[in-house]
């Protein structure tokens, strides 16, 4: 446990065991069983959770809390970036990293800098490369002796002075179908989330501009600071000077789509405690390119005793104690349909099945956007170097849930 | 690692420091930063380092910045428990405060100020006026906030030195972002902590921090500032009062794009804004409704989960508060699979709230669909949202086809709230009977265990007994398990049910009604006894008579009281963007009381209200009005209008909060029973003043005096209500209407303005800010003229209380001024009935 009070009272260590003790009541729950903000008897207590990993902040007075959480999930962010990844040894490893980033992150309890850019100005990620150097050179900091510029810059994302050996810039345009198949078979819903997520290794002050064919298919955006929303709300132009690294350029919301690429069909029939099980899935529009990574879970309800499911393509995992079937099925083979069948036996006493299983589907398609969102080109200007471009797209599986 | 291993360690690593506090070996540096990595790391641990102190300080002189970073740290944390060691750090740390690297000049000033121990202030002052105005952002960057810093450590050193005024100066001048934010963030604290101490002049500053050029400097740099530092912007400019519409669009174009921005707090903040800035101006505030809606759908959707949670409850205070503009948007709140349970009842609630005529058969279908689901808190739930819809009567058929198909599912809590439901659907639409009897009337009662199922269940055999014909034998079953049946409530059911069988269907049933009554006398528990008795003797009395009593014709019930009261609802809004939202309560309700800390001067009354408050819709506008029902009331209800009359000030006055006696009950203590005003029993007004009052009524001396101001013509309002804002500005406009001077034998016990505070809300005249300490109090009262619309008929008043002189002084200015000189006799009297 790593703790870091920015107030003058401290807060009592005691409320993290008062914490655990609300959030796992029972030794089996793994997950954490509060709502994300709650009272305690002493504080509100916000949290987080990230890669099994608790963040925990308290609170004395009423305050927005969304403020809390978002600043809880930068930190956790930061973190990530800083450290690699994130799990417990990291932590351990590298807690005056974490000590002296808290400290910039935060003073007296109100969010300083939480760019990463800026903050790895101020303090050098512990990674390979800040070793070499160390070695290489003899000085020992993992603190640059200069403060950013751009504390008084009118970008604060991004600092002065940027260079790169190699210039170039990518985007992945990241789409997520959520979706939910009702008893019936209709699509009750069928959203998608996108982001745009850019990485950008450009020299100087560069100004990007990036824009879609079909832009107005987006129904509703919200963009990084950087981005210009003059220039969107005019002409439907990303407009902006990128900052240096990864980051999330945009995110959006397309509502309504019609279909999903793949279907599902679920059977039930039951009788004398026995459930026959037919699962059918298949292709459902072509959208282009193939896709991959089909897995099916199936979620059974505790009144299933035990299952005894095939498949005549791919592999099937049963979990007996989440009672979660899990059924991986790669990419659609051309010569037959995948089918998964077998029988459930209820617990003894239950004639019919009375709680209907979920099915909960993924699937990920490469180089395509499902909405159809498309980007036209991106241009780089204000600099004297051509930069290579990168554009990619995929699509995953969010919340698709079959009901049957 | 045991003590004594532990123990060992920790000389072993002072006698390793000591040796390397002198040295400049090269290579020095590198040691000494793994020996810092240890000691921290046990500090991490919640090791007890502090005996390195004075070890660790003799080894910080270093040029390295890590180092020098750990031992701040180090130092941050022992200090406050170990002034006497931290003296030896102010040295250090003041001779960095003068270094060439802006970052360890800042480093140094934030661990100054962070050291926060009393005696060490005069070290800080020098330090903290000259970071004010280093050259470089990020140093004044802490200074600023090393001032509130040193405020809260000593707040007479701090405005003495003038930092206050350093930082209103940087807050419009300074080209750093940053810096502006937090001079913004302490002043904000300072003024809020200052108004206990001097109110007039905390007022006026924090007038001028709202002021339009202050806001309007802010605004038009908003883009400027750090995502953080534009929610702490947003927060200021929500309780900005424009001066008219036109100021008003322009800061929500202003502010537009703003909810485009990734951070969700920042969309949020805004929609704050936008919400406040068109409050009164209804068809706006639809169009901000439609506006907010698309990027708090997506937040609500595409974020962490934790977030979700979050907007989600905001997003559920709005659709409760507007359902028809979220009609069309139903899908956005069916459940998915993997929502948390508490997700789920949010979203259940909603699609509840937005259901109308055109899509109540999609959102039934999705209910209905969870009835199926594992988790059965969630089918609990969606059967009675099913229920609920159905009270609101738009497709009839269809839900009657739902309920067919619940009780088809044979599962013991599906049909048990089903059978609840239909109850409910029949008691608010009998003309349904035929329908719903048809479907109870195949539910087999043995399958029928939970008792609000079973009473439901017995209810209808009673109410519909000529419909069911074999009703009565149903029922039988029922009494011959009489001592097996372990609710009160099912046998209380049973005895009325057997009752009005018993009008209907006399023969079949008149044995069965012999064993009930009997065996309802014998019961153990006295509410099932007593009825026994009762029907027992209304029967007596003829058949004629007690069918009279017990079964008369009803009347359908036409709405069902909803459990949270709109004011309720209307005060969570305007706590919109914070923690009350989530929890779905006003802050008052679960902030600590310590937190708010005693009626001194209300810093918002939008989030600290003054005391628990409830208005009555029994509660007459005069008090002795409400004397006299103190006479007839039970104890209960009389406590209720006494803490009404205690009534805080607030923003909002809505209908009745029924229930509240629930929530001050617990505050209420046997202890507090005779009024000693100590600070404790201070911060609970309500237990106070009920106890005063009761006490009152021991004595015999029931506030007569009270009534005294009645013959006047002059009537109050009894719930007035005023922000401190309007207060304010109604303060500077209005002339002094009449100044009195006034001797009050009756204050010189005076310790705390509580019980006079107290007394005055009793009397209708409410307080906005008090403060002072013994001999002198301050208080500012404000009341309004019964029959006054709700912005005007106010009368302002300052008091002066000196308790040694027993004297006051009185400042009266009023909205009306020919009602000045009613008010102020009446005001004069109600001063002088204080402490009898």
């Amino acid at each position: 446990m790593l703790e870091k009070h920015w107030m003058g009272h401290q807060v009592d260590r005691s409320i993290c065991a008062w914490f655990w003790k609300q959030a796992h009541p029972s030794e089996r729950q793994e997950t954490i069983q509060v709502p994300t903000v709650v009272a305690a008897p002493t504080y509100y207590v916000l949290h987080i959770v990230r890669e099994g990993i608790t963040f925990l902040a308290c609170a004395k007075t009423e305050m927005p809390p969304l403020l809390g959480i978002e600043f809880l999930g930068r930190v956790a962010d930061v973190l990530t970036e800083y450290l690699g990844g994130l799990n417990e040894d990291l932590v351990k490893d590298n807690f005056v990293i974490i000590y002296q980033l808290l400290d910039e992150m935060m003073d007296h309890g109100f969010p300083l800098t939480t760019e990463p850019s800026i903050l790895k100005e101020m303090i050098l990620p512990a990674n390979l490369v800040s070793r070499v150097i160390s070695v290489v050179t003899g000085t020992s900091t993992t603190l640059s002796s200069t403060l950013p510029s751009t504390t008084s810059s009118s970008v604060p994302w991004r600092a002065s002075g940027i260079k790169h050996a190699k210039n170039e810039v990518y985007f992945d345009l990241v789409e997520e179908m959520d979706a939910t198949v009702n008893k019936d078979g209709f699509l009750a819903r069928c959203e998608v989330y996108g982001e745009v997520l850019g990485s950008s290794r450009l020299s100087g002050m560069p100004d990007v501009s990036l824009t879609f064919t079909n832009p107005s298919i987006l129904n509703d955006v919200s963009f990084h600071p950087c981005v210009r929303i003059q220039a969107w709300e005019s002409n439907q132009k990303l407009s902006f000077v990128p900052p240096d690294g990864s980051f999330k350029l945009m995110s959006y919301r397309i509502k309504n789509l019609k279909n999903t690429p793949i279907y599902v069909r679920p059977q039930f029939s039951s009788g004398g405690g026995v459930v026959t099980v037919t699962v059918m899935v298949g292709i459902r529009a072509n959208v282009g390119k193939p896709v991959d990574n089909i897995t099916l879970q199936l979620v059974l309800p505790p009144s299933v005793a035990s299952s005894d499911l095939t498949a005549n393509h791919g592999s099937v995992l049963p979990n007996h104690t989440t009672k979660v079937t899990t059924w991986t099925i790669g990419r659609i083979p051309k010569d037959k349909a995948p089918c998964l069948s077998g029988k459930l036996q209820l617990e003894a006493g239950l004639e019919r099945l009375r709680e209907y299983p979920t099915f909960l589907v993924g699937f990920k398609i490469m180089g395509v956007a499902l909405s159809g969102l498309r980007s036209d080109r991106v241009d780089i200007n204000r600099v004297d170097y051509s930069a290579y471009r990168g554009f990619r797209a995929v699509t995953r599986a969010g919340n698709y849930e079959i009901r049957s | 690692m045991n003590a004594d291993n532990r123990k060992g360690e920790l000389v072993d690593l002072k006698s390793q420091l000591r040796q390397l506090a002198g040295s400049r070996q090269p290579g020095v540096e590198d040691i000494k930063r793994e020996l810092y990595k240890k000691v921290i790391s046990y500090m991490t641990i919640g090791i007890d380092v502090s005996s390195l102190f004075s070890e660790m300080v003799m080894c910080s002189a270093t040029s390295d910045l890590v180092l020098k970073k750990m031992c701040y740290l180090y130092v941050g944390n022992y200090a406050r428990g170990h002034p006497e060691l931290a003296l030896l750090t102010i040295n250090f740390l003041q001779k960095d405060c003068h270094d060439d690297d802006p970052m360890i000049r800042g480093l140094a000033l934030r661990s100054l100020c962070s050291l926060r121990v009393k005696n060490l202030v005069e070290y800080l002052v020098g330090p903290l006026r000259s970071g004010l105005k280093d050259g470089n952002g990020y140093v004044r960057t802490v200074a600023a906030m090393g001032v509130l810093k040193l405020y809260h450590i000593a707040p007479s050193q701090c405005t003495d030195n003038e930092f206050p005024a350093m930082l209103r100066a940087l807050l419009l001048n300074d080209p750093d972002a940053q810096v502006v934010a937090n001079c913004l963030c302490a002043l904000q604290e300072i003024y809020a902590a200052e108004v206990n101490i001097s109110p007039e002049t905390a007022l006026r500053d924090r007038e001028h921090l709202l002021s339009k050029p202050v806001i309007y400097s802010l605004l038009n740099r908003i883009k400027d500032f750090t995502e953080w530092a534009q929610c702490l912007v947003l927060d200021m400019v929500s309780k900005y009062i424009p001066s008219d519409s036109d100021e008003s669009f322009d800061m929500m174009n202003i502010l537009e794009d703003r909810l485009q921005h990734t951070n969700s707090a920042v969309v949020l903040a805004t929609i704050k804004v936008f919400l406040h800035l068109t409050i009164s101006m209804a068809d706006v505030h639809q169009q901000v409704y439609e506006r907010i809606k698309a990027p708090l759908l997506t937040l609500v959707n595409s974020g962490s989960a934790e977030q979700t949670y979050a907007v989600l409850s905001h997003l559920h205070l709005l659709v409760l508060r507007a359902p028809a503009l979220f009609s069309n948007d139903y899908k956005h709140f069916y459940c998915r699979y993997s929502d948390p349970t508490y997700v789920k009842k949010l979203k259940l609630e909603m699609l509840t709230a937005v259901a109308n005529e055109s899509n109540t058969y999609e959102i039934v279908t999705e209910l209905s669909e969870y009835a199926a689901n594992v988790d059965v808190a969630i089918a609990r739930e969606s059967i009675r949202a099913v229920g609920k819809i159905a009270l609101q009567q738009y497709d009839v058929n269809a839900i009657v086809d739902r309920l067919l198909q619940f009780l088809e599912m044979e599962k013991d809590y599906v049909t048990a709230e089903t059978l609840v439901l239909v109850k409910d659907l029949l008691r608010k639409y009998p003309q349904w009977s035929h329908d719903c009897i048809a479907v109870v009337g195949s539910v087999s009662s043995k399958a029928v265990t939970e008792p609000k199922a079973k009473a439901a269940l017995i209810w209808m055999l009673g109410e519909y007994a000529y419909d069911m014909p074999d009703a009565p034998y149903i029922l039988e079953g029922f009494v011959q398990n009489w001592t097996e049946e372990n609710s009160a409530e099912v046998r209380l059911e049973l005895l009325t049910a057997i009752t009005k069988i018993f009008f209907k269907r006399p023969p079949e049933s008149i044995k069965m009604l012999g064993a009930a009554l009997s065996a309802g006398l014998a019961d153990a528990h006295q509410d099932v006894h007593d009825r026994a008795l009762l029907y027992y003797r209304l029967l007596q009395q003829g058949v004629e008579v007690a069918e009279r009593v017990v079964n008369p014709a009803k009347q359908a019930v036409s709405v069902f009281a909803d459990t949270q009261s709109s004011e309720i609802k209307d005060r969570i809004f305007d706590e919109f963007n914070s923690l009350s939202v989530v929890y779905q309560q006003p802050s008052y309700m679960f902030l600590d009381k310590e937190v708010r800390g005693p009626i001194e001067l209300v810093e918002d009354t939008g989030l600290l209200p003054m005391g628990p408050t409830t208005t009555d819709d029994v509660l007459p506008s005069q008090l002795v009005d409400a004397n006299d029902n103190d006479l007839l009331l039970g104890p209960s209800d009389k406590e209720d209008s006494i803490v009404a009359a205690s009534n805080g000030s607030h923003a909002y006055n809505g209908p009745d909060l029924s229930g509240f006696d629930s929530l001050s009950a617990p505050q209420r203590s046997q202890s507090a029973a005779f009024p000693t005003p100590t600070p404790q029993v201070a911060t609970t007004p309500a237990a106070t003043s009920t106890s005063l009052l009761d006490f009152d009524d021991l004595l015999g001396l029931n506030t007569y005096d009270v009534s005294t101001p009645a013959p006047s013509s002059l009537k109050l309002k009894a719930k007035p209500s005023l922000d401190p804002q309007a207060f304010q500005r109604k303060w500077g406009q209005l002339a002094v209407a009449s100044t009195v001077d006034h001797t009050l034998a009756n204050v010189a016990a005076l310790s705390t303005p509580q019980p006079l505070i107290r007394h005055m809300q009793a009397n209708l005249v409410e307080v906005m800010a008090s403060g002072g300490k013994a001999p002198t109090f301050k208080f500012f009262f404000y009341a309004q003229a019964a029959d006054s619309p709700p912005t005007s008929g106010f009368f302002l008043v300052e008091l002066i209380v000196n308790t040694s002189t027993a004297s006051s002084q009185v400042k009266i200015k009023a909205d009306d001024a020919s009602l000045a000189p009613h008010f102020q006799e009446l005001f004069l009297a109600t001063l002088g009935s204080f402490g009898f």
